[in-house]
């Protein structure tokens, strides 16, 4: 099958137009008619449309979206839950923003789907707190749906009844994993809980619950209209579709941009960016949030777009988030932000957690300070080592990879501050 | 089942709407702290003692979710809180200067306010804005670009640097 890497506008095909969120100008163009088409469709079918499609969640961890939805027992009786996460905390991760800013009801539209794919009659779309706008385009959206008939009781006279909320976090980057998120959800603290159960068996409220990731949602109506094999056309073969790129630092156009995934790294940066800002040069990329291992300018040359050829240079596609490195930012500034930051917002219910993350932090903090070793750098990089894997949730490895990358690709230009109390 | 003091009328007919929204009463702490904090500033023991009496929401419970999450203020916060992104794309462009910038003003009204200066400077990860780095917010408005050149422009909105 001939795939193509060619720009389409999926999620994004309402960029530019006047009133864009607005529940008239998304049916203008087709919006809300996926959705009469699903309700056509036996759910067995729309779960096997997405699967067929090859979407993969955009949250980060890339799990193939129709699998997730299969898991959920159809045999266990009482109310499913679906659950949009739009906690979007992934330090560089500006991408769900977009699609609030966009079309909100590309998101509705495709939790309706999503609801009647899994059988789920109550959804909630959780937004991180500080999102003051975007949340209230959100509830205007979902007003919209309600009186246009897309949600609540017997929706568009199919017997199909589902009621979508909206749900404010209160500034805790935890809970944009999973099981924190329900956690939150509960009304409880953001903690992640350990898996299995996993939450398509026992979620929300101890029930069946799908979470997915606000841009997976926004891909639904564009597959179930135009088919999984349009969807596979776009692409590569193995990461089919588009996805939402977000991109900063000193270029001269940050911002959002959907690529086809296998999209050049390079023509993105320097034709599509712009390239660097004057005077600037990229000294390594983060590709994929801050949790994805660093870049090296070598290692990016012919690099592709796409979560094999990420995974190829050992780093990760992730949300999709590419921070570019400039070489005014030195590496011991960059690692101590990391450093800080997961140190911070790790919910210490797990020791290799709790305390790998202390101890970077303190570590980071005293080379910074200039009290730092030689050694210190050998002895970030051994503690990252051992926080990986053995925790409840991935926060632990999120903060583990990108130390291990930095102190081994840019160990020399730490070691250099810490002996001449500067890198430059 | 009353409560006239704690609460203004309009506050406790949002409570009441929050706490029969979700499916549990539980769900409802996070978005009543926020209703309170919208209106009252800040989130005080006097509140936590009301949630639980009139509206039987656990003391435990709302302490929990309270001290877990940061976007809850249990100190009165200053007037103009500022909320400063230092991660890092922000300060790839330049969010220390403008940090050391805002702290220079405060502790000039500090010197002549003492605690009643206007602003104070709270530390956040990522906004979700790195295209428009640096970003910080003040009060619920959320500013962006903001450079030493412009941050003072930003801050004399809100009340005076002098
Ligand atoms: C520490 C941590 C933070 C996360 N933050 C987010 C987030 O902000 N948004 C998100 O969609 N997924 C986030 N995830 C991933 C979620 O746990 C989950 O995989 C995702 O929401 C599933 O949706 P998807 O399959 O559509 O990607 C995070 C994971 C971890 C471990
Ligand atoms: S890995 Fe860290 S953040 Fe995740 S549950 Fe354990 S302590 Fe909490
Ligand atoms: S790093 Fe400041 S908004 Fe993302």
């Amino acid at each position: 099958m001939g795939n193509t890497t060619d720009k389409v506008k999926i999620l994004t095909e309402f960029e530019g137009m006047p009133n864009s969120r607005a529940l008239a100008t998304y049916q203008s163009k087709g919006g809300y008619s996926a959705l009469k088409k699903a309700f056509a469709m036996p759910s067995s079918q729309i779960i096997e449309e997405v699967k067929q499609s090859g979407l993969r969640g955009r949250g980060g961890a890339g799990f193939p979206t129709g699998l997730k939805w299969s898991f959920v027992p159809q045999n266990i009786a009482g109310p499913r839950y679906l659950i949009c996460n739009n906690d979007e905390g992934e330090p560089g991760t500006f991408k769900d923003r977009y699609i609030a800013e966009l079309s909100p009801h590309m998101l509705v539209e495709g939790m309706i789907i999503a609801a009647k794919a899994i059988g789920a009659t109550k959804g909630y779309i959780y937004t991180r707190y500080e999102f003051f706008d975007e949340i209230r385009w959100l509830e205007t959206a979902i007003k919209e749906a309600y009186a246009a008939g897309f949600l609540g009781k017997n929706i568009l006279g199919s017997g199909f009844d589902f009621d979508l909320d909206h749900y404010t976090g209160a500034g805790a980057y935890i809970c944009g994993e999973e099981t924190g998120l329900i956690s939150s959800l509960e009304g409880k603290k953001g903690q992640p809980k350990l898996k299995p159960p996993f939450p398509a068996v026992s979620g929300y409220l101890g029930k069946p619950t799908v979470v997915n990731n606000t841009e997976t949602f926004a891909a639904v109506p564009w597959i179930i209209n135009n088919g999984a094999t349009a969807y596979k056309a776009i692409g590569t073969e193995k990461s089919p579709g588009t996805k939402l790129f977000s991109i900063a630092g000193a270029i001269k156009k940050p911002g959002v941009y959907e690529l086809p995934l296998g999209y050049s790294f390079e023509k993105l940066l320097n034709e599509d960016c712009g390239g660097m800002l004057p005077g600037r040069t990229m000294k390594a990329c983060i590709p994929g949030g801050a949790s994805a291992p660093i870049l090296t300018p070598e290692e990016l040359k012919g690099l592709t777009l796409d979560y094999e050829a990420i995974a190829a240079k050992g780093s990760m596609l992730g949300s999709g988030a590419i921070m570019i490195i400039d070489d005014r930012m030195s590496m011991v500034q960059l690692m101590k932000v990391i450093a800080d930051f997961y140190h911070h917002e790790s919910c210490g219910q797990c020791t290799p957690c709790r305390e790998g993350t202390g101890w970077l932090a303190n570590i980071m903090g005293g080379i910074y300070d200039h009290e730092g070793h030689e050694s210190d750098v050998e002895k970030m990089w051994t503690v990252a080592k051992q926080m990986g894997g053995r925790t409840i949730c991935a926060l632990s490895d999120a903060a583990a990879m990108p130390t291990m990358a930095i102190t081994k690709k840019f160990g020399d230009e730490i070691r250099e501050y810490i002996k001449r109390g500067t890198s430059a | 089942m009353s409560d006239n003091n704690t609460f203004s009328p309009g506050l406790q007919d949002k409570i009441k709407k929050e706490l029969t929204r979700y499916e549990t009463k539980r769900t409802a702490i996070l978005p009543v702290l926020h209703a309170i904090q919208d209106e009252c500033g800040w989130v005080e023991e006097k509140h936590i003692e009301a949630l639980n009496s009139t509206y039987g929401l656990d003391r435990v419970q709302v302490k929990e979710v309270l001290t877990f999450y940061k976007a809850y203020y249990q100190k009165k916060p200053r007037k103009h809180p500022i909320q400063v992104c230092d991660n890092i794309v922000c300060c790839m462009m330049g969010a220390n200067e403008v940090i050391e910038r805002i702290e220079g003003h405060i502790k000039h009204l500090e010197e002549k306010h003492g605690d009643n200066a206007a602003f104070e400077v709270i530390g956040v990860p990522c906004l979700g804005v790195c295209d428009q780095a640096p970003a910080i917010i003040v009060n619920k408005d959320r500013h962006h670009k903001v450079t030493v050149d412009n941050v003072d422009q930003i801050l004399e909105k809100y009340s005076s640097l002098k």
